[in-house]
């Protein structure tokens, strides 16, 4: 009998349909944002992914319990990967179907290696659009080649990449161009969920309504903006439950409620859609809803903040004698404002133009707006890379301490003096006005208030630029914004995401400031060729306190995040990157 | 009547032509970037190039305006830009709910108003009508949102009387549980402004001569007020009521968000926020188109409550 058989066969008895799910349990759960669709190649926001990670299944995952986030084997086992990390090569577990489609007629679908192949590829799709192809574009052997006989057309599919190879039914190996030992990181995310090809044909003008892939749960009901249905899948593969605690005692309960089940637990998620704050608060006291979020307005109802330590919280005690439970957690995310470093005004590296920018960041009470803006709910921001994510250094402090008199004595020193008019001027006598930009929204009226303050104590005219986003994305990449406040969450968990935020190739794209600086350029690209670990730490610290001394960034605040449980629902835990735990989910009513 | 009806329909068409480039100019004018919204964080110049070649925005403003009026013409305005989804899907799974919800805030909000402002303006100079009046003006000045909210808190959260928010797929499960609440607010929150406008109608029409000689030739009270008063004031309601019906398609917007109902009027809102061009370039052209076969009904209808009407 040779191998593979052997391991069919194993499969066989290890990955039969289990349909564990109680179909008479349905978790009412509640997203405030609309969704796009569900065609992983096609959907970036946070909405569409939450759902599109519990219909398909990327090659790796993450493990429930582990902290820091850990990746581990799903439909694949762990990769080997070549010393150079340029090579990685999967074994995908066999015996694993799709759900059920009319495009299969009628026959099981196996999950192969093509169809990671292929859902790769359609990322470099020019008519996929894909939002991520930015993690793609160049990154394998051959794939540009084939990128480029595309042209504005569709990607010819059958055309080899040396890059993405199907070594056999259940092998596949990535050749990368360049070193890269995190790869498999992004490789984790929904956007890389296998899509079975002939699925995608069969509906290719509404792939984004009719998603079949291999998870946990498929789409049942659709309603956009409004309601998502997912039923159980059953033909899932038997997946038990079996993870480490750590010594959170959430980790234990979630062990106790989950050890050695079959998943998924629930028979029906029922998602809605509620975008103001009122209905979803008080539908989930209502009981309407079975795990939320705790809106703006109500975490004073909710919670116990202590004053003097805003991220010491309980939940208030009426709803603690409900039995509700409380999770908190920091969010893979910076919060930051930005100047364009190649402004005539802020941007540049002489030493006042440092200056201006330093003193505009010494100004900025960040911990006032944590306070009254974020009610607490966030912490500030010291470093490029966020806790939870590789490469995080806590003991590093980056942002400027809160200090005007020090910001006015600044300029001062480097020739912005006080005009006649009250404001200052710059070292070379002409008119000083930054121009912050905006969006409209009470929120950003809010924040805008902090600005004008901060400003006001530094004697610096300044000037909102309002808009919508994406006119001021526009005249940002035109070069005809000053500073703006952006926010990037984790794409996946490695420091690159966050330190490419500054890379001079990414100018005019994810480098919003479009900062260029040769020495951190130097140091980025080093890091690219390092795995996670004290080397590339050090780096990692060494381009930080370039971005401290140059100031391309006003360090702002990372959201920490809180959802309330019912007390019925077993197996909650929040995780940094995975965007749901419906899968763990247990109701005992 | 029958040249009447082909001359208005005719005039129809420059009018739909002038929305339609008014539309156009606008959405390019101000509508922003949508391939900036579309590429998500991809922000690339090849990137957004590529979006706009596969929206086709990279072709030039008339070429863009000759699909527009295709589109127009056959009445398909292709797929969403955000969703991909068919807009003709889209409206069609929008317009159901919408309408339940605003055809029965206007049904039952006029008929409550016009009985309501037919009783006071009868017992006008009361104190029924002076309370009425009153309660109708402070009514008037508190927001729309704050009786959302309020209602939503107390009724449903605090009293139970009906649930936090919902829709379903089962019409009698929306009319019993789902729709009370949202139906409630909506005529609570119309209804002040159309009793205060319907009496002021009857007022108006009661001071006329014919009913003082109505009055004069011994009718009742309530034979001049439902035979007489009545049909004449229904003019302003008629045209009222017509000038509202094109609205019912758009929905409630506040309504649909708070109570979680898949109508237009949430639709709106997102596509407004996306920069969605088919789906607004859709919905403004099926209102645009509504409102001008309104407003020709409700001349026919003119003519049909008072034969003295001509149309011209």
């Amino acid at each position: 009998m040779n191998k593979h058989a052997l391991l069919a066969m194993l499969a066989a008895c290890t990955l039969l349909p289990a349909t564990a799910a109680d179909m008479n349990k349905v978790l009412h759960v509640a997203m405030n944002a609309p969704e796009t669709g569900f065609d992983p190649a096609k959907v970036s926001d946070l909405y569409s992914s939450a759902i599109n990670e519990n219909i398909y299944d990327p090659l790796v995952s993450y493990d429930y319990l582990a902290r820091p986030a850990k990746l581990v084997a799903n439909t694949s086992t762990l990769p080997s990967v070549s010393v150079d990390g340029k090579v990685y090569t999967f074994h995908i577990k066999p015996g694993i179907y799709f759900a059920d489609d009319a495009a299969f007629k009628g026959k099981k679908r196996e999950l192969t290696a093509a169809d990671y192949a292929y859902s790769i590829k359609r990322h470099l799709d020019p008519t996929v659009r894909s939002p991520w192809s930015f993690l793609v574009d160049g990154r394998f052997v051959g794939a540009d080649e084939l990128v480029k006989a595309a042209g504005k057309g569709a990607l010819n599919y059958d055309t080899p990449v040396e890059g993405i190879k199907v070594v056999d039914k259940y092998t596949l190996q990535l050749t990368l161009t360049e070193t890269n030992f995190n790869f498999l990181s992004i490789l984790a995310m929904p956007a890389f969920g296998a899509v079975a090809r002939e699925v995608i044909e069969a509906n290719r003008d509404n792939t984004n309504a009719h998603p079949v892939g291999t998870g946990p749960y498929l789409l049942k009901e659709w309603k956009p903006g409004s309601k998502i249905v997912l039923e159980a899948n059953p033909g899932y593969r038997k997946v038990v439950f079996d993870s480490v605690p750590g010594n959170d005692p959430v980790d234990r309960a979630v062990v106790k409620a989950l050890q050695g089940k079959t998943l998924p637990r629930v028979g029906r998620v029922e998602v809605a859609i509620i975008e103001e704050e009122q209905p979803l608060w008080l539908s989930f006291l209502n009981r309407q809803l079975d795990v939320s979020g705790i809106p703006q307005a109500a975490l004073q109802d909710a919670l116990v903040i202590n004053p003097k330590n805003p991220l010491d919280v309980k939940l208030a005690d009426k709803y603690a004698r409900q039995g509700m439970q409380l999770q908190r957690q920091q969010m893979p995310e910076v919060n930051f404002h930005f100047f364009n470093m190649q402004d005539p005004v802020v941007g540049g590296d002489s030493k006042d133009k440092i200056a201006l920018r330093r003193a505009i960041a010494m100004a900025f009470p960040v911990n006032e707006t944590i306070a009254a803006i974020r009610r607490g709910q966030a912490v500030p921001m010291n470093y490029i890379v966020p806790a939870g994510v590789a490469g995080h250094n806590p003991a590093f402090r980056g942002a400027p301490k809160y200090d005007p008199a020090a910001a006015n004595a600044l300029l001062d020193r480097f020739g912005y003096r006080i005009g006649e008019d009250g404001y200052r001027i710059r070292p070379d006598g002409k008119p000083l006005a930054v121009e912050l930009a905006s969006g409209t929204t009470a929120l950003n009226k809010q924040w805008n208030e902090y600005w004008q303050q901060a400003f006001d104590k530094l004697k610096i005219h300044l000037n909102f630029k309002l808009g919508k986003w994406n006119e001021l994305a526009k005249a940002n990449q035109q070069g005809k914004l000053q500073m703006w406040g952006m926010a990037w969450g984790a794409d996946y968990p490695d420091g690159e995401n966050f330190m490419q935020l500054l890379y001079s190739k990414n100018a005019g794209d994810s480098n919003a400031a479009d900062f260029k600086n040769a020495d951190y350029d130097r140091l980025f690209e080093a890091s690219l060729k390092l795995p996670d670990g004290p080397e590339r730490n050090k780096l990692y610290d060494a381009m930080n306190k370039i971005v401290v001394a140059q100031q391309p960034w006003i360090f702002g605040d990372i959201r920490v995040r809180s959802t309330l449980a019912q007390p019925y629902v077993k197996g909650l835990k929040l995780h940094p990157l995975l965007n749901t735990s419906w899968r763990y989910l247990d109701l005992q009513k | 009547m029958l040249a009447f009806i082909i001359r208005r329909v005719a005039q129809m068409v420059p009018t739909l032509f002038g929305v339609m480039l008014l539309l156009f100019v606008l959405f390019n004018w101000v509508g922003g970037d949508p391939s900036y919204i579309l590429a998500g964080k991809n922000l690339s110049p090849e990137a957004l190039a590529n979006i706009r070649h596969q929206l086709g925005l990279d072709l030039s403003l008339p070429q863009q305006f000759v699909i527009f009026v295709k589109q127009v013409l056959t009445l398909d305005f292709g797929t969403s830009w955000s969703t991909q989804q068919p807009v003709t899907s889209i409206l069609h799974s929008r317009i159901g709910p919408s309408l339940l919800l605003t055809g029965s805030i206007l049904l039952l909000g006029t008929v409550l108003a016009v009985v309501i402002a037919a009783l006071v303006a009868y017992l006008r100079g009361s104190l029924t009508d002076r309370l009425v009046t009153l309660i109708s003006t402070c009514a008037m000045s508190v927001s729309g949102l704050v009786y959302i909210i309020a209602g939503q808190y107390w009724l449903a959260h605090k009293a139970g009387l009906f649930p936090i928010m919902g829709w379903s797929d089962r019409i009698a499960e929306n009319l019993l549980y789902y729709l009370p609440l949202p139906l409630l607010l909506g005529v609570v929150v119309g209804l002040a402004p159309d009793i205060r406008f319907y009496r002021s109608c009857f007022v108006e029409e009661m001071n006329h001569d014919y009913v003082r000689t109505a009055r004069a030739k011994g009718l009742s009270e309530p034979v001049i007020m439902l035979k007489h008063v009545l049909r004449n004031a229904m003019i302003p309601v008629v045209t009222s009521l017509m000038m509202s019906l094109p609205y019912l398609m758009m929905g409630a917007m506040l309504l649909e968000t708070f109570f979680s109902i898949p109508g237009m009027g949430k639709e709106v809102v997102m596509a407004v926020d996306r920069s969605d061009f088919p789906v607004i370039k859709a919905i403004t052209i099926y209102i645009a188109l509504a409102t001008m076969l309104f407003n020709l009904l409700a001349d026919i209808v003119y003519k049909l409550i008072d034969p003295r009407v001509e149309l011209s």
